[in-house]
């Protein structure tokens, strides 16, 4: 089986499409081989015509350098290789998904593109990169990978790194300075003084997370209103709100009352801040893990990505470059796919049916004939045998 | 700007041309009685930085006094790079910088924003900040300081005065401590100042014997070695981030320690702060935020960046968790 990858990964890597780190040579690569469980590691190239026959040669079947860069890239601890600095690198993966283990491969990924474009929405709005700053891949497997290479993010530590990603995660935003207790009036009863305060929303076009927060406020309670009464009520019961209070709200979203909320006043609303608050954070936040409190990839600051250009010995699939406006019409099933038509007789052990390079493909178990490049995907996957 | 002005930021670079201009040489600030009073209030900026953790504003009534003012600064970073302790230095830096900020906070805009430029600081128009700059210079270790809580747009940072002024304060604590550790002093000052130091010496070594005492049942020679190195720093004033005090708190707290007897431990801390202590110990261990926080594990350890790969024991790499290490080693012992 082993063999039958190797040959076709031969076949692709004799004139491979890959793009080359900068700083090429001040870096570490790694590589997976078929058939062998350690990682060969502390590899360094000094041309690129190096790296090209080492891939000939040995076809591995997966290929990696380092965000990192180092003086001696080949060194074997950390500390003799000397860390000169590193891109940031956002890894986006299905993995990270709730509910991921039941969609199905496609469904993933539109799930990540989904994900991709509110990462993008911080890196460039908030975080002010621009275009050149940006290089966008498909991983070649259930993900994407966004690398950051900007003069000043090279040298930020790994604490540094973690701030830009509780940032875009959410994590850590306070509730007090997002949504204002303000008095209003002073109201008195006899003796005693009694303020009466409101809660006031930031405004949409407020810089960082208060603009942000503020439109997904104003986007649930469209969407609400948008559901219908039962449909709504559900939702805000999802959120753990009980029958009573979500009816409360629901019949309490008139046109005046949400026009007012748009103004920035949540008055009544100060019981369900929370409530707003998580949502609205659900939906302007990055997925970059389910919760855990290690996202190792991004605060890692010598971390390993996949060589853009190299296969994923998982799927057969290029790890492929994407510009920004095409994301929405990336296909991987069809963009990153590098085999050619060639027909390939091989035994089916799970059926499926999937869409592939414009085809329709429907796999029942036993034995068929399929398109070279299907059939790469399906062995490496493990859902047939050759 | 004025002599006064001067006096209280004696480490601007006009303050440093003014000095230079007075043509005093460092053998007059030493011996003559003329400077007596600058040699004085040089020890007591010390004595401020060990005692109450900020230098004081001291009166200027005239020009002599801002003069003594002035001279008092290069005394006091003399001695204390005579010493040569990081805990002083660390201690010194902190309180000099934290009387900078409550007089910077004071002044206007432009003093502030013209202050931080001489300092490197890329200051764009409306007091923004890029946000590398930010993140290398603010405390984000507490919530309102955190990235996420800030006005972020197209990379830069709005912030306000005092915030700047802040920023600027932890800049300047950290080039401070940079050339207190460049700085040779002459030797006389050992002479000069003799009994002082001797007095400061002690005080210092008091201080690192209450730091040792009473772990109680926990055994420090018994923490895994990424412990070890975090209450280290935590002790000796070292900037731990915001991991990195977590993972110390919550370890503490899972083997046995009280808030007090984690408090006391942090009280050995530069820029101790009791009541915030406090408050972020109790968030940690759940007394006041109902969740009790479970040390994290070896592998988030490391992604966070606070395994010390380079010291680590053959035990660390059996293990995949610090409270595994330390019950090891207590198992072992008996």
């Amino acid at each position: 089986m082993n063999d039958f990858l190797k040959k076709r990964f031969q076949s692709y890597y004799i004139n491979p499409q890959i793009s080359f780190p900068e700083r090429f040579p001040r870096r570490e690569y790694a590589f997976l081989f078929f058939g062998m469980g350690q990682m060969a590691r502390h590899i360094s190239f000094k041309t690129r015509d190096e790296i090209l026959t080492k891939l000939r040669r040995r076809v591995p079947s997966h290929v990696y350098y380092s965000s990192a860069y180092y003086e001696r890239p080949d060194a074997p601890t950390m500390r003799e290789k000397g860390w000169m600095g590193a891109d940031l690198i956002f890894d986006l993966d299905a993995d990270h998904l709730p509910g991921a283990e039941k969609m199905s491969y496609e469904g993933m990924l539109m799930a990540v593109k989904k994900e991709l474009k509110k990462l993008l929405s911080f890196l460039v709005d908030d975080f002010g990169f621009g275009e050149e700053n940006l290089s966008l891949y498909f991983s070649g497997g259930r993900g994407y990978h966004c690398h950051v290479n900007h003069p000043k993010v090279f040298y930020l530590g790994s604490q540094e790194r973690r701030e830009i990603i509780d940032y875009i995660t959410g994590r850590g935003l306070d509730p007090k300075s997002l949504f204002r207790e303000k008095v209003v009036e002073i109201k008195r009863y006899g003796e005693r003084k009694v303020p009466l305060t409101r809660l006031e929303m930031p405004k949409p076009d407020e810089p960082g997370w208060h603009g942000r927060v503020s439109r997904a406020v104003t986007d649930i309670i469209k969407e609400l209103r948008m559901d219908g009464k039962e449909k709504g009520i559900e939702k805000l019961k999802g959120y753990g709100l009980s029958a009573h209070k979500a009816e409360k709200i629901i019949d309490g979203l008139s046109d005046a009352r949400v026009k007012r909320i748009e103004e920035g006043l949540l008055d009544q609303f100060s019981e369900i801040r929370g409530l707003f608050l998580r949502s609205a954070i659900e939906k302007s936040a990055v997925s970059l893990s389910t919760g855990k409190p290690d996202e190792p990839v991004t605060a890692d600051v010598k971390r390993l990505i996949r060589l853009p250009g190299s296969l994923h010995g998982k799927t057969g699939l290029k790890v492929q470059g994407i510009k920004r406006d095409e994301i929405d019409e990336f296909d991987p099933l069809n963009d990153a796919v590098v085999f050619g038509e060639k027909p390939v007789k091989l035994r089916i052990t799970k059926p499926l049916k999937m869409r592939m390079k414009g085809e329709n493909f429907n796999l029942n178990l036993g034995e068929t004939e399929v398109p070279e490049y299907l059939a790469v995907l399906l062995v490496a996957r493990g859902m047939a045998t050759v | 700007m004025n002599i006064y002005t001067l006096a209280k930021y004696p480490f601007l670079k006009k303050s440093k041309e003014f000095v230079k201009k007075e043509r005093v040489s460092t053998e007059e600030i030493l011996h003559d009685p003329l400077y007596e009073r600058a040699r004085d209030m040089g020890i007591q900026r010390v004595n401020d930085a060990l005692e109450k953790g900020v230098v004081g504003d001291y009166t200027m009534l005239d020009e002599t006094d801002a003069l003594m003012t002035i001279f008092s600064y290069p005394v006091a970073r003399m001695i204390v790079a005579s010493i040569e302790s990081d805990y002083l230095r660390n201690r010194y830096s902190l309180a000099e910088t934290k009387r900078i900020y409550l007089n910077l906070k004071k002044e206007d805009k432009d003093f502030i924003v013209d202050t931080a430029k001489e300092f490197g600081m890329d200051i764009a128009d409306g007091l923004k900040i890029y946000f590398t700059e930010y993140l290398k210079n603010a405390p984000t270790w507490s919530e309102k300081w955190k990235l996420v809580n800030m006005p972020l747009q197209k990379g830069l940072v709005e912030l306000k005065k005092a915030e700047l002024a802040r920023l600027l304060q932890e800049n300047l604590r950290n080039r401070m401590h940079a050339e207190l550790l460049r700085l040779y002093p002459p030797p006389e000052i050992k002479k000069v100042f003799s009994e002082d130091i001797t007095r400061i010496r002690n005080v210092l070594q008091r201080k690192e014997a209450e730091g040792k005492v009473d772990m109680g049942k926990a055994s420090i020679s018994k923490f895994p070695p990424c412990m070890r190195q975090l209450l280290a720093a935590v002790q000796s004033g070292i900037n731990v981030p915001h991991v990195g005090r977590f993972a110390i708190v919550t370890f503490l707290n899972s083997i046995g320690m009280e808030t007090d007897e984690i408090l006391h431990l942090f009280s050995k801390s530069p820029d101790y702060d009791e009541e915030r202590t406090r408050y972020q110990i109790e968030h940690i261990t759940g007394k006041i935020s109902g969740t009790e926080y479970n040390t994290p594990s070896c592998s988030s350890i490391k992604t966070w960046g606070i395994c010390p790969v380079e010291k680590m024991d053959s035990l660390c790499k059996r293990i995949k968790h610090p409270l595994s290490y330390y019950r090891y080693k207590w198992r072992n012992k008996k």
